[in-house]
């Protein structure tokens, strides 16, 4: 991974750290939640946390397996478009309230919400999907990393 | 550990597994013990898990933390009861954990960055990280401290 920082190259600063993140990565790659969804999660907890290099790196893999363009600029608003199933509604829902969890606590109702689309298994890998981009992006933005 | 929602650890083992391979990797981080409680405690107080504030308090009264240490640390800044070293690791603690409002300062990283080195500094932001993790389990799946 060729990565620029304008602070610290972290990832080489101690390379178990890297090698610890992506095994996470790797079980849930393997945890059978939709890439497609995996990537607006993604995105959209990475326009809250304004990271750059995240929303850089997402959205080139979004593109590659087949998401639209029009899907990326309108996910900022994803609650006023029909352009989202039900499920990634539910899923965004989800990442919005874990990753403002500060302020909003994990209310009932989108818990509930995300209940009805997702089996126990999804939604734990869901949840655990969310706690690492929120972790990727806190260092990517901690440290500065530049995207291409 | 009782949950009203879901339990993690017996719906995704191996998740959690991930998880914990992260701990032991902190654990050998060379990391003062003192130090990792305040940060999981400060992270804790944010983002408001009462499991986690239950768990870690527990955590750093065994490991020989003071009542007074706990108790004033919501306002670390207004006392004088933490060394310049976990002041800064508090500022970068507050600043990682709400990153969205303040995105990472330069003041708060030059200042963490006086009394890390390298190593130290990445660790201790895995070790922001994983508590923000944690956190997030804890609340949206809703555990229950005993």
């Amino acid at each position: 991974m060729m990565m620029k920082s304008e602070r610290m190259d972290a990832y080489k600063a101690d390379p178990d750290i890297a090698k610890l993140m992506l095994a996470a990565e790797e079980h849930i790659r393997k945890s059978g939640l939709e890439p497609a969804l995996l990537d607006l999660v993604r995105m959209r907890a990475s326009q809250i946390n304004r990271c750059a290099f995240c929303l850089d790196m997402h959205s080139k893999d979004a593109r590659r397996l087949g998401e639209t363009e029009q899907r990326l600029y309108v996910l900022n608003a994803w609650r006023e478009s029909t352009l989202y199933t039900e499920r990634e509604r539910a899923a965004l829902a989800w990442t919005e309230a874990l990753t403002l969890i500060a302020d909003t606590q994990a209310p009932e109702d989108v818990y509930e919400e995300v209940k009805k689309h997702f089996s126990d298994a999804e939604l734990a890998n869901l949840t655990f999907q969310i706690t690492q981009i929120n972790a990727w992006n806190r260092f990517n933005v901690g440290f500065r990393y530049q995207h291409p | 550990m009782s949950t009203n929602r879901i339990d993690a650890y017996k719906t995704v083992p191996e998740a959690m597994q991930a998880l914990m391979a992260v701990e032991e990797h902190l654990k050998k981080s060379g990391l003062e013990r003192s130090l990792v409680e305040l940060v999981k405690m400060r992270a804790s107080q944010i983002n408001g898990c009462a499991f986690c504030l239950d768990l870690h308090s527990r955590d750093a009264r065994n490991n020989g933390e003071t009542e007074k240490r706990l108790y004033l640390l919501s306002a670390w800044r207004e006392s004088s009861l933490y060394s310049e070293r976990e002041q800064a690791a508090l500022a970068w603690t507050e600043s990682l954990t709400l990153i969205s409002q303040n995105h990472a300062p330069d003041t708060v990283y030059e200042r963490v960055r006086e009394h890390f080195n390298d190593q130290e500094l990445v660790n201790l932001t895995l070790l922001i990280t994983q508590i923000n993790a944690w956190n997030r389990f804890a609340i949206g799946f809703r555990y229950e401290h005993p």
